[in-house]
C-alpha cells in the first residue's frame, strides 16, 4: 500500500474547500418544492427543495430569518437564494439560504407585464379616456370589503372633511375565489345605482392578495364605467392594471376618500368669500353712484337762478364799493386843493392888508372908496379897519398926485 | 341611470361646481368698471341667489353609509 491514505476530515475539509472556492454556489438561486420542513425552536429551519428528479437539503439560521416574509410549509413552490456547501458531520452538502420567496411570483409579474403592456396597446389607459373627478360629488359609490381597514379609513376620512356626503358601499370580495367577479358586480350596481364618483379598491396585502385587481376583467369593468372611478389599492408602492385604467389613481384608500369628498369648511369659507367680494363690490358701486348724486347736486346748485343772483348781487357790491372807494378818493383830493387855495386865499385876504394898518372905505352906495370922484363932502362913509367899523362923514375932498406905475 | 335619477338630475340642473363657475361669472361681471348700478343689484341678488342654491346643494344633513345589497336595495350600514 505505496498510496496515500487521507483521513475522513482531510478528505471533508477538501471537498469543502472546492465547494467554497465555487463562485456560483457561493450565491445561487434554487427552486423547487419544500418539503420535511421544520421549524426548530432555536429559531432555525429545516427542509429540502425537491422537484421530480430528486432533492436537496437546506438550511435556514435563526440569523437569516430576515430573508424570509411569510410561513413555509410542505408542498409550496419556493425559491431560495444562498450557499451550497459541505455539512462535514454527515459528509453531506446542502443549501444555506439567504433569502426565500414564494415562487408563482414571478410568473404573476410575468402575467401582470403581459398585461399591462397588451391593454396599454389597446389605449385602455389613455389620458383622453380619463373622466374627470367631479370636485363636489353628493354620492359616493365605494367597492371593497365589508371589514378591514380600508371602508374604515374612507368612513374616517369622508365624516372628518364632509359629513353631509353620501357613501354607498357595496360589500364586494376582494381577494380569493370570486372576488373579480364580486368587484366587477359592485362596479356595475353602483353604475346603475347612480353615484357622482366611485371609489374601487383595498387595503394592503401580498401580491396574490392584490391580485384581482390586476385581473382584466376589473380593468375593463373600471375602464367601462360612466361613473368617474378612482382606484385605491393596497399602498403607495403597489400599482395594479386597474390603477391604470381607473380615472385617478389614489396611493391609499384614505388619500381616495380625500380625492373624492370635498372638504364641507373649505366650502363654507368659499362660499362667505363670494358672498363678501359682492358685498364689496355692490358697496362700491353705490359709493360711486353716492358720489356721483354729490357732484351733479354741486353743479346744479353753481347752475340754479338764486346762485347766478347772488354771483351778481355780489358783483354789484363790489362796483358800489369800488365806486365809493373812488368817490371818496376824488373828495380827499379835491378838499386837500381846496385848503391849498383856502392858503393862498388867505395869503390874499383884504383883512391881512387892514391887519398891517391899511383899512377899507366904503361909499354911499356901498361901493369900495377908491377915488375922491366917489365921494362928495358931507357923505358918510364906513371905513372897516380890524377890530370893527367907523363911520366917519366927508370933509373936505382935494385932488392929489401919487406917484403911481401900473 | 335609471329614470328615477334623471328625473332627479333635471329638478336639480346645476352642480355646485356649476353653481360656484356662475358665481365667478356673476362677480366678473360685478367687477367690470361700465357695469350700471341697476344691473349691480340684479347681479348681486341673482349672486346672493346662487349662493342660497348652493347651501341647498350641500344639504346639511349627515348622512349615514349605506349598504347596497345584491338586489338593489339600500341598508343603513
Amino acid at each position: 500500500m505505496a498510496q496515500n491514505v487521507y483521513t475522513v476530515r482531510q478528505v471533508n475539509a477538501y471537498i469543502k474547500n472546492m465547494f467554497t472556492q465555487d463562485f456560483m454556489l457561493n450565491r445561487i438561486y434554487v427552486k423547487g418544492e419544500v418539503s420535511n420542513c421544520k421549524y426548530h425552536t432555536s429559531g432555525h429551519i429545516y427542509f429540502s427543495l425537491k422537484d421530480e428528479s430528486g432533492t436537496i437539503a437546506c438550511v435556514m439560521f435563526a440569523g437569516q430569518r430576515g430573508g424570509l416574509s411569510f410561513r413555509m410549509s410542505d408542498g409550496r413552490q419556493v425559491v431560495v437564494l444562498g450557499s451550497v456547501n459541505v455539512y462535514e458531520r454527515s459528509g453531506s452538502y446542502q443549501i444555506y439560504a439567504r433569502e426565500i420567496r414564494p415562487d408563482g411570483d414571478g410568473i404573476l409579474y410575468e402575467r401582470f407585464q403581459m398585461l399591462k403592456k397588451e391593454l396599454e396597446e389597446m389605449g385602455m389607459f389613455a389620458p383622453e379616456y380619463k373622466k374627470p373627478i367631479p370636485a363636489y360629488a353628493r354620492r359616493i359609490g365605494v367597492v371593497t370589503a365589508p371589514t378591514g381597514a380600508a371602508i374604515r379609513d374612507i368612513m374616517n376620512i369622508a365624516a372628518r372633511r364632509n359629513p353631509f356626503v353620501q357613501l354607498i358601499l357595496y360589500p364586494a370580495q376582494v381577494q380569493g375565489e370570486g372576488a373579480k367577479e364580486s368587484i366587477i358586480r359592485g362596479i356595475r350596481m353602483l353604475e346603475e345605482t347612480g353615484v357622482d364618483v366611485m371609489i374601487v379598491g383595498r387595503g394592503g396585502g401580498s401580491i396574490e392578495d392584490l391580485w384581482a385587481f390586476n385581473e382584466e376583467d376589473v380593468a375593463r369593468a373600471i375602464f367601462d364605467c360612466r361613473v368617474p372611478v378612482i382606484s385605491a389599492v393596497g399602498h403607495e408602492t403597489d400599482t395594479t392594471i386597474a390603477d391604470y385604467t381607473a380615472d385617478l389613481r389614489a396611493p391609499t384608500p384614505s388619500a381616495a376618500a380625500e380625492l373624492a369628498v370635498y372638504d364641507y369648511r373649505q366650502t363654507q369659507m368659499q362660499m362667505q368669500e363670494y358672498q363678501i367680494r359682492m358685498n364689496r363690490l355692490l358697496m362700491h358701486k353705490a359709493e360711486i353712484a353716492r358720489f356721483r348724486i354729490r357732484d351733479y347736486h354741486t353743479r346744479f346748485k353753481y347752475l340754479h337762478p338764486r346762485y347766478r343772483l347772488q354771483e351778481q348781487q355780489q358783483k354789484l357790491a363790489e362796483a358800489e364799493d369800488m365806486i365809493r372807494q373812488l368817490m371818496a378818493g376824488s373828495l380827499e383830493k379835491e378838499r386837500h386843493r381846496l385848503s391849498l387855495y383856502m392858503e393862498i386865499m388867505k395869503g390874499l385876504s383884504p383883512i391881512q392888508r387892514l391887519n398891517r394898518g391899511y383899512s377899507y372905505v366904503e361909499g354911499r352906495e356901498g361901493g369900495v372908496v377908491k377915488s375922491i370922484r366917489h365921494v362928495r363932502k358931507g357923505d358918510i362913509v364906513s371905513i372897516y379897519v380890524t377890530d370893527g367899523v367907523i363911520r366917519a362923514s366927508v370933509k373936505d375932498v382935494k385932488e392929489e398926485k401919487h406917484d403911481q406905475t401900473g | 341611470m335609471t329614470r328615477q335619477d334623471k328625473s332627479q338630475d333635471v329638478k336639480e340642473e346645476l352642480s355646485l361646481e356649476e353653481l360656484f363657475q356662475s358665481l365667478e361669472e356673476t362677480i366678473r361681471r360685478m367687477e367690470a368698471e361700465d357695469v350700471s348700478l341697476e344691473d349691480s343689484f340684479t347681479l348681486y341678488h341673482k349672486g346672493m341667489d346662487t349662493l342660497r342654491m348652493c347651501s341647498e346643494r350641500i344639504d346639511e344633513v349627515e348622512k349615514k353609509m349605506l349598504v347596497l345589497d345584491e338586489e338593489g336595495e339600500m341598508h343603513e350600514f
